[in-house]
């Protein structure tokens, strides 16, 4: 499935959810620094949101950055329809006639508007 | 214990988060300006004719054995014989890099997008933003981190793990890498070590470059010459009876 | 020359196929260095901490990174699953100690 509009809101509230996780813990940190208190651990609602968000973002990467191909080359060759099976690009020639017969026919046609 | 020092939080707006944002947006001021300015290579058709020349020679050598014999000499002929493919004259290809306008300019806008914003911006930033402690590392560091990370200030009691605004300025200017990779997708402009070594590269090519066809020309009609017609194809009908 | 089709005992890999993977997997594994270096410095890790983390996000996202590929269906898509963990480990990890860097001075330093 290709990236899709849930997939990215996802990504978005991940990382709104991770700013907002940072700015309580700044918050944290003044008001302990205000009140002369000692760091020691983040309150327990701030640690959780973060990891979750982290998780969040995560997952909306993964999904936003769009599918694996198979490696196979087989798996190419299989939806190949017969007609590209002629296709052969080394084989492929400029200098045929047909240059010349379109160059006379555009300039024949040119010479016809005039 | 360092930890104690504070910081004024102005700091943190005016300083820190600034030189964040400079770098950041310089890198990608100079993608665009490098997509601006690059101009396409153009290809000589000589040499392009020349280069498919080999390809069709070396093609001939290796697939040899599954044409018949008649075939092969007949091509190789038409490679080798006095005034065949290979045998062609072409003028020597004398390219000197200071006489060739076009390399010139090249050089000239490489310079431009890259060490003019680097010159510029890095002396502004140290103008501007000199002699700030900016942040901490959260890791401990020896003593020996102090002049890389500490440019600027010259205390010899700050504990190592705090960084100066010059040192922050180069810790982003070569971490911001693969952010740009990305934010630009792979094959950006906005790195510059990335660049400066693909200029290397390019005046190494540049200066075998002037390819004077004639020497693999000559390697390519030895190679034909002394090749052995081999055909692989010999018990093809006893294969397919199988 | 995308496909090179050879006998059946080789088993012929799509060039365009591995390179658009890979370069799939580096977006996200350089995307999840940048937010799990985020996310440390919210945190307020130091010192060793902060590497443990970095180890334990990456090898939660090449789990992650396996189960969107499918347990069993990995080698559909991915030569090696090793590679995936290791390769150019050492520049994430330079991306995610900017980030923490960054992250834990905006938040915890002022």
């Amino acid at each position: 499935m290709p990236a899709t509009f849930i997939h990215r809101s996802i990504l978005t509230v991940g990382f709104l959810s991770l700013f907002h996780a940072a700015y309580s813990a700044a918050q944290h940190r003044s008001y302990l620094r205000l009140n002369d208190l000692d760091f020691t651990h983040l309150p327990l609602d701030i640690f959780i949101q973060t990891l979750i968000s982290l998780f969040i973002i995560m997952y909306g990467v993964l999904q936003v950055a769009g599918d694996f191909k198979e490696i196979k080359a087989s798996a190419d060759l299989e939806d190949r329809t017969w007609e590209t099976y002629r296709n052969i690009p080394s084989f492929y020639t400029f200098s045929h006639r047909g240059g010349k017969c379109s160059q006379l026919a555009s300039k024949s046609g040119l010479e016809e508007i005039e | 214990m360092s930890a104690d020092l504070i910081v004024d939080p102005q700091i943190r707006f005016w300083v820190f988060l600034p030189i964040v944002v400079i770098t950041f947006l310089v890198g990608i001021l100079r993608h665009y300006a490098s997509i601006l300015l690059s101009s396409q290579k153009k290809v000589e058709m000589q040499q392009l004719a020349d280069s498919q020349l080999l390809l069709r020679a070396r093609a001939l050598r290796e697939n040899s054995g599954y044409i018949p014999k008649n075939s092969f000499l007949m091509r190789k002929q038409a490679f080798n014989k006095e005034d065949g493919y290979l045998m062609q004259k072409r003028p020597p290809v004398t390219q000197n890099m200071m006489t060739d306008p076009s390399m010139m300019t090249d050089m000239l806008k490489g310079n431009l997008t890259n060490v003019l914003p680097m010159i510029i911006i890095g002396g502004w930033i140290n103008w501007v933003f000199s002699g700030f402690i900016t942040t901490k590392v959260p890791f401990p560091l020896t003593l020996r981190f102090k002049p890389m990370l500490q440019r600027g200030i010259e205390l010899s009691h700050l504990d190592a793990s705090w960084v100066s605004s010059a040192s922050w300025y180069f810790l982003n200017v070569f971490g911001l890498r693969s952010i740009y990779t990305l934010v630009l997708g792979e094959n950006n402009a906005a790195d510059q070590s990335r660049q400066m070594q693909e200029q290397m590269q390019m005046t190494g090519a540049a200066s075998g470059m002037p390819a004077d066809p004639k020497v693999p020309f000559k390697a390519e009609w030895e190679a034909l010459e002394i090749m052995e017609h081999q055909s692989k194809l010999f018990d093809a009908e006893d294969v397919l009876q199988e | 020359m995308a496909t090179k089709v050879k006998n059946e005992p080789f088993v012929a890999y799509s060039e365009s196929a591995i390179r658009n993977n890979l370069s799939i997997v580096e977006y996200c594994r350089t995307s999840v260095a940048a937010v799990s270096g985020c996310t440390a410095g919210v945190l307020g890790l130091t010192g060793l901490y902060g590497a443990l983390f970095f180890i334990v996000a990456v090898t939660g996202f090449w789990f992650m990174l396996l189960g969107k590929a499918g347990i069993d269906s990995w080698k559909k898509f991915f030569i090696s699953r090793k590679s995936l963990l290791i390769n150019g480990i050492f520049g994430h990890f330079f991306t995610y100690i900017l980030c923490w860097t960054f992250i834990y001075g905006m938040v915890h330093v002022y």
